[in-house]
C-alpha cells in the first residue's frame, strides 16, 4: 500500500463528510446544542446539595431561648421558615400537602428546663425524601453538638474541656456535589454524543445508496473508517470543549491541573468513543437500529458503570472488573484527577492506556466487519 | 481482438432463489453492448458481479483480464459503474461529488479537479454550477452520474438503465455521449428498458428469468426471431383468435394500439381482405420493418411457453 496514496483518500472522504455537515444544520445545531441543554438540565437536577428546605416551626414556649434557638437554626441556607404553626398536628398537615419538609418543635416549657441543662426539642422531618431527610438529621446532630459546646463555654469559659473535630474538605471547600458530578456528567454526556455522532454515519450511505457507488470504487474499508472518524472528531472536540467551558462558568467547576493533560486524555476518549459509534454504524445497516444500539451502549454504561454516581468501590467485584472497558470510567477518574486535584499525570497512565486500547480494538473490529460488497 | 468481458456458466443465487442462471458472454473492446430483459431477470445482479460488487455463486467472469471473484481490487480500477439507482451524494454539488470520488480512485487532488471539470464539459455541465446534485433534473443528474463513473478513464463502463424515467430529448443526449465513449475506445455495457435504445447497441443479449436466452447484433436478433414479413394492423374489431388461424400467418401479437402480425407467404392486401372479413373496420395494413420489441416479444412467448 503506497503510503501517500492512502492519505489522498483519507482525506478525500474526510473532507466529504465535513461537506455533509456544512450541508446538515439540523446536525450541527444538534450536535452543538444538545450537550449545552443536557449538562445545563442534569447538571441541576443532580445537584444533591440540599438547601433551603421548607420548615416550618411550632413555638409552644414563646420564651427569649426559644426564639434564638430557632432563629439560630433558621439562620443558614439549609432551612427556610416557611410558616409557624400552633401544633405538631399541623406540621403534618403542611407535610402532607407538600409545603414543608421539617417542624422544629419547640415544646412549652423549653427555656425553663434549658436553664436546668436539659433543654429538649423535637425535629419532624418527613422522610419519605429518604435524601432530604438523612442530610437533615445529620445537619440536626451537627447542631447539637454546636450549640451544646456553645452552652458548655457559656457556662464554664476556658476551663472546659472540650473535644472538637474539625473537618476539612479538601478539593471541594463547599462540598458541592456539583463539583463532584460535573466532570461524571461531561463524560456520560460526551459518550452519548460522540457515539450517536458517528453511529450514523455509515448507516446513512447504505440507505441513500451511496454505499453501492463507494463500493465501486478502489477505496479500503480501513481508508473509509478513518475517513469518517476525523470530521467528527473535530465536532466531538468542539461540543467537549463547549461543555467544559460551561461547565466552570456555570457550575464553577475548577480545573486545576493542566490544560495540556485535560486535551490529551479527551483526545483519547474521544477516539475510543467515536470508534464505538462508527463499529455500530457498520453493524447496522439503517439509521434506526444504529440510533439505539448508539444510545444504549454509549448512555447505561457511561452511568451506572462510570464511576459516575454509583462509586466503583461499592460495586460486586465482576463488575468492578467490567468498569475497565468502559470508556467514560476512565474519562471520569482521568477527569476528576485533572481538574478538581491537580493530580500527578502518572495517575492517568492506565486511563489513557485502557482508552487506547479500546480506541484500537474498536477500530479493528469497525475495519475487519466492514463489508466489501453487497452480496 | 480480445475479448474484454468473458462471461462463462455465471451464476448467483440469494438463498434458494437464483437470480442468474449459466449466463455466458464475451464482449469486444469498444463494443456497445445492451442487456435487456423485464424487471427481475438478473441484468442489475450481473452488472454487479462483474464490477465486482457482488460474488458469484458460480462460474466465472473476467473483466479487462482481472477475475471479478479473486481480483475485484483490479476491476475496480479497470471499470467505471453507473448504478440503476442514483447513488452519488445529493446534498453535495457536481465538483464537490466528483471530487470526492476521484479521491476515492486515489487522483491526487489537482488532478483529479483538473479531470472533473474535463468531464463535466463533456457530459455538457458546467464545473461550477451551484445546485446540488439532490436539486438537479433527473437527466442532468444521470449525466453527472455517468462522468463520475469515467473519471478514472475505465475501459469499462458499466450503465444500469441509464436512462430510466428521463425524458426522450434528455436520452438522445445521453446516448450521444454513449456512442462518443465508444468511438474513443472505451467499452459500454448498458441495461435498458427501451427497446429503441437498444437498437444503438452493437450487439444485444436478452435475459429471461436470469438466462441469457438470445444475443446477437440488432439486426441478427430480428432476422433470428422474427422471420417472415412483418404487418402492421390498426382498426377496430380485429379478432386475434381468427387471425392466427388464417392461412399463412404465423404469429399475431398486441402491439400499441393495434396488431403485429407476420407470415412468410402474406401479402398486404391478403390480409387487409381477410381482417375485414372478419369483422375489422377501418382496416390499415402496412408492411414494417421488424423491432426488438417484436423479438423481445417472441423470444418472451417462446421462453415462457419453453
Ligand atoms: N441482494 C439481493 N438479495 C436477494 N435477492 C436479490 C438481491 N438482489 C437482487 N435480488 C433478486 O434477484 C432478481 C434479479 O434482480 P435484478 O436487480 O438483477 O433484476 P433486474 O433485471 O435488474 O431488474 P430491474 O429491471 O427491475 O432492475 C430479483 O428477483 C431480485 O429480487
Ligand atoms: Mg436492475
Amino acid at each position: 500500500m503506497n503510503p501517500r496514496r492512502f492519505v489522498v483518500r483519507v482525506f478525500a472522504m474526510a473532507r466529504k463528510e465535513w461537506m455533509h455537515l456544512g450541508r446538515d444544520r439540523a446536525t450541527v445545531l444538534f450536535a452543538l446544542g444538545m450537550p449545552v441543554i443536557l449538562l445545563v438540565l442534569f447538571g441541576y437536577a443532580v445537584s444533591f446539595d440540599i438547601d433551603h428546605i421548607p420548615t416550618v416551626l411550632v413555638d409552644e414556649d414563646w420564651t427569649p431561648e426559644s426564639r434564638s434557638l430557632a432563629s439560630h437554626f433558621s439562620s443558614g441556607a439549609t432551612f427556610e421558615l416557611v410558616a409557624t404553626v400552633g401544633s405538631a398536628r399541623e406540621v403534618e398537615r403542611l407535610f402532607r400537602e407538600g409545603h414543608a419538609k421539617v417542624g422544629l418543635v419547640i415544646p412549652k416549657g423549653y427555656g425553663r428546663e434549658l436553664a436546668r441543662g436539659n433543654g429538649r426539642v423535637q425535629l419532624l422531618v418527613d422522610a419519605s425524601d429518604n435524601m432530604t431527610a438523612s442530610s437533615v438529621l445529620s445537619y440536626a446532630s451537627r447542631f447539637n453538638v454546636w450549640k451544646n459546646h456553645e452552652l458548655l463555654r457559656v457556662h464554664f469559659g476556658n476551663r472546659a474541656d472540650l473535644i472538637e473535630v474539625r473537618g476539612r474538605a479538601l478539593y471541594n471547600p463547599a462540598i458541592r456535589s456539583v463539583v463532584f458530578l460535573v466532570p461524571g456528567l461531561i463524560a456520560m454526556i460526551q459518550s452519548m454524543m460522540a457515539v450517536i455522532l458517528t453511529a450514523l454515519t455509515v448507516a446513512r450511505e447504505w440507505e441513500r445508496g451511496s454505499m453501492e457507488q463507494l463500493f465501486a470504487t478502489p477505496v479500503g474499508r480501513l481508508e473509509i473508517v478513518l475517513g469518517k472518524l476525523l470530521p467528527y472528531f473535530g465536532v466531538a472536540m468542539a461540543q467537549l470543549l463547549l461543555v467544559l467551558a460551561l461547565a466552570t462558568w456555570v457550575f464553577g467547576v475548577p480545573i486545576r491541573g493542566s490544560m495540556v493533560a485535560l486535551l490529551g486524555i479527551s483526545t483519547l476518549f474521544l477516539l475510543a468513543t467515536l470508534s464505538q459509534g462508527l463499529f455500530i454504524s457498520v453493524m447496522a445497516r439503517n439509521q434506526m437500529v444504529a440510533t439505539q444500539a448508539a444510545a444504549v451502549s454509549s448512555m447505561l454504561p457511561s452511568m451506572l458503570l462510570s464511576g459516575f454516581v454509583l462509586p466503583i468501590e461499592n460495586m460486586p467485584r465482576p463488575l468492578q472488573i467490567m468498569t475497565n472497558i468502559v470508556p467514560a470510567r476512565h474519562f471520569v477518574h482521568a477527569l476528576r484527577a485533572i481538574m478538581l486535584r491537580d493530580a500527578d499525570l502518572s495517575v492517568l497512565g492506565r486511563d489513557a492506556f485502557a482508552l487506547v486500547v479500546f480506541a484500537l480494538v474498536m477500530l479493528v473490529l469497525a475495519t475487519r466487519r466492514f463489508p466489501r460488497r453487497l452480496a | 481482438m480480445s475479448a474484454i468481458i468473458e462471461v462463462v456458466g455465471l451464476e448467483k443465487r440469494f438463498g434458494t432463489f437464483q437470480a442468474v442462471r449459466g449466463v455466458s458472454f464475451q464482449v469486444d473492446r469498444g463494443e456497445i453492448f445492451g442487456y435487456l430483459g423485464a424487471n427481475g431477470a438478473g441484468k442489475s445482479t450481473t452488472i454487479r458481479i462483474l464490477c465486482g460488487l457482488m460474488t458469484p455463486s458460480g462460474g466465472t467472469a473476467s473483466v479487462a483480464g482481472h477475475d471479478v471473484a479473486s481480483d475485484p481490487e483490479g476491476v475496480r480500477f479497470s471499470v467505471g459503474y453507473m448504478s440503476q439507482r442514483f447513488s452519488l451524494y445529493p446534498d453535495l454539488t457536481a465538483m464537490e461529488n466528483l471530487d470526492f470520488f476521484g479521491g476515492a480512485y486515489r487522483l491526487a487532488r489537482r488532478a483529479r479537479l483538473r479531470r472533473a471539470e474535463a468531464l463535466l464539459g463533456d457530459v455538457g455541465l458546467s464545473a461550477d454550477d451551484p445546485r446540488t446534485a439532490g436539486a438537479m433534473p433527473g437527466g442532468v443528474r444521470q449525466r453527472l452520474a455517468l462522468a463520475a463513473a469515467l473519471l478514472h478513464g475505465p475501459q469499462v463502463v458499466f450503465l444500469d438503465e441509464p436512462t430510466a424515467g428521463v425524458d426522450p430529448e434528455a436520452r438522445r443526449t445521453f446516448w450521444r455521449i454513449i456512442r462518443k465513449l465508444s468511438d474513443s475506445g472505451t467499452t459500454v455495457f448498458v441495461t435498458t428498458h427501451y427497446m429503441d435504445e437498444a437498437e444503438y447497441c452493437h450487439r444485444v443479449g436478452l435475459m429471461v428469468d436470469g438466462a441469457l436466452v438470445a444475443l446477437d447484433t440488432p439486426s441478427g436478433l430480428k432476422r433470428a426471431h422474427v422471420p417472415g414479413r412483418l404487418f402492421a394492423v390498426r382498426g377496430t374489431g380485429l379478432d386475434v383468435a381468427r387471425l392466427r388461424e388464417l392461412a399463412g400467418v404465423t404469429h399475431v401479437e398486441p402491439f400499441g394500439a393495434g396488431l403485429h402480425v407476420r407470415g412468410d407467404l402474406l401479402t398486404a392486401e391478403v390480409l387487409s381482405e381477410a381482417v375485414r372479413a372478419h369483422g375489422g373496420q377501418g382496416v390499415l395494413v402496412e408492411e414494417s420493418a421488424p423491432t426488438l420489441e417484436d423479438v423481445f416479444l417472441a423470444v418472451a412467448a417462446r421462453s415462457s411457453a419453453g
